[in-house]
């Protein structure tokens, strides 16, 4: 039992700290306080936290792998693209409507597609993700460009792309330049009402799968050891290449997949915004459940509880700020992925005695983090701004330059 | 040079009942221990014993322990690295901890860099500084080359020139000769000459009793973490300080003679391997020999002279391939990666360990069952507790000293990590074992141990080439010696004729017209 925990303390700590979360947003939210609320709120966190932790899965493998995928917002925004663009290009006429450019053309009919239109179009779609993940894998493998690298050109490039795409999709489709599609089919955009359930079957599943391949097959194995150690894992008669190519690969289609449901819950898909900046919430969720940048470490359900935790964040923030609550999203999450992974370091290093304000650097960041603390206050108060931030500004400073001071004074005492 | 006991207040270095607790094992109990100024202190110890965790107590490493440690009469308590070396304690690291990306003379300056005009780099003057000192060690490595480029025991000299460019009084050496060749470790037994003359105390960690009988003025031994005794050198005897190490007899390993060599198993036709941009051409040149079943072949020469490169290639994890034919049972084989030539029988125990065979992130289990994972597998999964028992299996068969098969692997003494890396390769029952340096760093009764497991498995017939950097290690173990230089074979010596002294002469012959095979 004490070795259970031991060794599943990151997954424990993140289980208390999800409920921890909800549980301050549920006293201090009256949204909680009715039963259609309570239900309601769950549905949107998971739904939302399902979408995340498809893509995150697939960024965990590749950084349990060794590597860092960038490309996953683009990703998504390319895909949703594709896939619609190959849904109205399946679509069947509507005789009813007429081009305003050409009388003797029909625009597609999209409000009730056949089956096989988007399960093709799904298909497709997939298999491209797949040859994005394997354009990463040949340029990190052969051409040895550093995954960052690799990924990052994707990033830049696959959402100019994308956005050049939909216009001459759109061209030859509708006969005008749009930047954006729209679906009306009623079984696909069901998914942002009563069928919110099929995201998460989706991440459940997918996460079961991927845990099977990590702790209990050789491939999993062999991807943990390529990330500890690439050079020995390749003297050891691990082949290195075929790894990457399986971990890019899933990372892609993780988010293609991401992008199908994605452009499917808005009902129109928008290159130029969908999925901006996701990439980097999918390696925070990742981080957050225990998966270490340099590779070789993370469980799946770290990331799965990672995953939660950033959502339910995000949730509460919703909930709590009550104006501009976007605003806010940023500095708390910020502050919250700093703290989390803060925590888990410093238990893994057992590092709790150590000094965290020495020298210049920390008199420094005493200050920084008092007046942070005292702008966040008076950002966040709607009356006395300033008088609030002062006194939270002022109480933090006092706090820890105590500590700062008693570090120093117990570190002059033990270096006799 | 004499040594009265001198009154502990006069000792330059006190350690005073160190006591180190690691969760789950105690690695130093109540150790008491005081080394005079200007003496040459050797500490002995099985793997695990503890040696390692006091030197880095000493040197400021390990900053949590009880009990107290006394520089020069004073009693010191260091908070890190930088509080020792200003102490005037330097420390060779067992395990090597250079910065791969970084050229060698950046690494010996690494933290306190040459300036120029305030805040430029002066790569020149650092690089001039290298140079002086790797011509004390008399070896000629160039200064401006990245270390990532270097074999261990070049990175094992970079060590030693770090440590001794800091000119400190107190220098730690841990297992600093591990990599070196006998003649690179009387380079560094000179400057130690030197260095003692200067009155420099020095605490000299090692598993070669030849070295230890050699340098030291008083041997201390630790078991399992208490120090058994501290003796003058004169006073004692090799015999005294293995039977105190192990608290038991280790005969001298004499393997019986009577192992018959079966047929070709490996034949290597005109190996070579380009070297592009170096003024020699090849790393190997026109390698040729056989490897038969049930045989022990030894592959002597200095560092440079090609052993790791030719296992290597023989294992396909050269780069670029090498030209020439390989014949593997009769059968010609060209691997291109280490996948195929696991999957055609053979193995290799990498020299560097920790950047070669280590997977650091992961348990003793994981790494001793890494390339045999199939054995474990039930219906397509791994199965915990099959592997659990392989892992134990081979933990119980080299007598691995770990406080289970969970533990992280980097809790390991350094010669039992090594323990861990064999077994994950014997484990897959090879055809053909390649064994660079495999006794690097282990203790004299773990060797022993091994060379009776590699006579086993090579009467049993697997066919075994192994590198060593101890020319006694080749003589014990092999039934021929394969002697290189500069790339070339230059002798071959059959069980009868072996010499070191012979070894030595093929070994430094570097003249074109040897041919190979002299000596057969
Ligand atoms: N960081 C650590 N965490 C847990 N245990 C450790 C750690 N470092 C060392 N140990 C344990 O402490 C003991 C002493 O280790 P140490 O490295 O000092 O041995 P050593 O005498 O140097 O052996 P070797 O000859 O193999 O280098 C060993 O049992 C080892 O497993
Ligand atoms: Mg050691």
């Amino acid at each position: 039992m004490s070795e259970f925990f031991r060794k599943h303390r990151n997954e424990l700590g993140l289980a208390v700290a999800v409920l921890v979360v909800v549980a301050i947003t549920a006293t201090l939210s009256e949204t909680y306080h009715s039963a259609a609320g309570r239900a309601e709120t769950a549905r949107i966190i998971f739904r939302e936290a399902a979408m995340l932790g498809i893509f995150a899965l697939g960024a965990a493998v590749v950084i349990i792998a060794g590597g860092i995928d960038l490309s996953a917002g683009s990703i998504i925004a390319f895909s949703g693209t594709i896939f619609f663009g190959l849904l109205i290009t399946l679509a069947p006429d509507d005789p009813g409507t007429r081009w305003a450019s050409d009388a003797n053309l029909h625009f597609p009919q999209t409000d009730e597609l056949a089956l096989w239109i988007p399960a093709v179009a799904l298909l497709i779609t997939l298999a491209i993700a797949f040859l994005v993940g394997s354009f990463h894998t040949w340029l990190i493998t052969v051409i040895e460009l550093p995954p960052f690298v690799a990924t990052l050109a994707s990033l830049v490039g696959l959402r100019s792309l994308a956005r050049l795409l939909i216009q001459d999709i759109t061209v030859l489709q509708y006969g005008q330049r749009q930047s954006t599609i729209t679906i009306n089919d009623e079984l696909l955009t069901s998914v942002s009402r009563e069928s919110w359930w099929v995201s998460c079957v989706l991440w459940l599943v997918l996460s079961g799968a991927l845990w099977v391949l990590l702790s209990k097959t050789i491939v999993g194995r062999h991807l943990y050891a390529m990330g500890g150690n690439e050079e020995a894992a390749r003297l050891s008669g691990i082949r290195t290449d075929r790894l990457k190519w399986l971990a890019y690969c899933l990372s892609s289609m993780t988010a293609a997949l991401a992008g199908v449901l994605y452009a499917c819950y808005i009902g129109t898909t928008s290159p130029a915004t969908d999925g901006m900046g996701y990439e980097l919430n999918a390696i925070a969720a990742a981080v957050v459940g225990g998966c270490s940048l340099t590779g070789g470490i993370g469980t799946v359900a770290g990331v799965i509880l990672g995953t939660l935790f950033l959502r339910v964040i995000i949730d509460s923030v919703a909930k709590l700020f009550r104006s501009q609550p976007d605003l806010f999203e940023g500095l708390v999450v910020g502050m919250l992925v700093v703290l989390a992974v803060a925590v888990n370091q410093l238990r893994s290093t057992g590092g709790v005695r150590k000094p965290y304000f020495p020298g210049l650097l920390g008199l420094l960041n005493v200050a920084i983090i008092s007046v942070l603390a005292g702008v966040m206050t008076s950002v966040t108060s709607s009356e006395a701004k300033l008088r609030n931030g002062l006194l939270v500004a002022g109480g933090t400073l006092v706090i820890l330059g105590a500590r700062a001071i008693a570090e120093r004074v117990k570190g002059r005492g033990s270096r006799v | 040079m004499t040594l009265d006991p001198r009154p502990s207040t006069l000792s330059h270095i006190a350690v005073r009942s160190i006591t180190k607790r690691f969760p789950g094992v105690t690695a130093l109990q109540d150790v008491s221990l005081s080394v005079a100024r200007g003496e040459l202190h050797a500490i002995c110890g099985e793997n695990g014993a503890g040696k390692s965790t006091l030197m880095k107590i000493l040197a400021g490493v390990i900053t949590e322990y009880d009990g107290e440690l006394q520089i020069a009469g004073r009693s010191v308590r260091f908070a890190g690295t930088r509080d020792a070396a200003a102490a005037g304690v330097s420390i060779i690291h067992q395990e090597l901890n250079l910065v791969g990306s970084l050229s060698v003379a950046a690494n010996i300056f690494l933290g306190r860099e040459v300036r120029r005009a305030g805040w430029l780099l002066d790569d020149r003057g650092m690089e001039q500084a290298t140079a002086e000192l790797f011509a004390q060690l008399e070896t000629d490595i160039r200064p401006s080359r990245l270390v990532r480029e270097l074999r261990v025991g070049d990175q094992q000299l970079v060590e030693i020139a770090k440590a001794l460019s800091l000119r400190s009084d107190i220098l730690i050496m841990d297992e600093p000769t591990s990599a070196l060749t006998d003649q690179e470790a009387d380079r560094l037994f000179r400057v130690i000459g030197r260095l003692r003359q200067q009155g420099v105390t020095i605490l000299y960690i090692s598993h070669k009793m030849d070295e230890i009988f050699r340098l030291a003025d008083r041997i201390t031994v630790l078991r399992d973490g208490s120090l058994v005794r501290t003796l003058d050198r004169e006073q004692t005897s090799r015999r005294e300080i293995t039977h105190l190490m192990v608290g038991r007899e280790i005969e001298s390993v004499r393997l019986e003679d009577g192992r018959c060599p079966g047929d070709a198993l490996l034949d290597v036709e005109d190996l070579s391997l380009p070297w592009p941009g170096h003024a020699r051409r090849w790393r190997l040149e026109n390698v040729s020999f056989q490897l038969r079943r049930g045989e022990v072949l030894g592959i002597a020469g200095l560092m440079g002279a090609g052993r790791t490169e030719l296992l290597e290639c023989l294992f396909g994890a050269a780069s670029p391939p090498p030209q020439g034919r390989i014949l593997l049972d009769g059968r010609p084989v060209a691997f291109t990666h280490p996948a195929e030539a696991k999957a055609a029988g053979m193995a290799m125990v990498s020299e560097d360990r920790k950047r070669l065979g280590l997977f650091s992130r992961m348990t003793v289990r994981e790494n001793i069952t890494l390339c045999t994972l199939r054995d474990a597998l039930r219906g397509g999964l791994i199965q915990d507790s099959r592997e659990r028992r392989l892992a134990r299996e081979s933990v119980e068969q080299l007598s691995i000293r770990t406080a289970g098969t969970e533990a992280a692997i980097t809790s390991l003494s350094g010669g039992n990590q090594q323990k861990c890396i064999i077994a994950r390769w014997l484990r897959t029952q090879p055809r053909v074992l390649l064994l660079d340096d495999p006794t690097r760093g282990i203790d004299v009764g773990a060797k022993a141990e091994l060379y009776t497991i590699i006579d086993a498995l090579c009467r049993r017939g697997m066919g075994i080439i192994v590198t060593s950097s101890e020319l006694p290690e080749l003589v014990t173990l092999c039934d021929r010696i394969l002697v290189l230089c500069e790339g070339r074979v230059t002798g071959e010596l059959a069980r009868g004729e072996f010499s070191e002294q012979r070894i030595m002469e093929f070994a430094t012959q570097r003249e074109v017209h040897a041919s190979a095979g002299a000596a057969s």
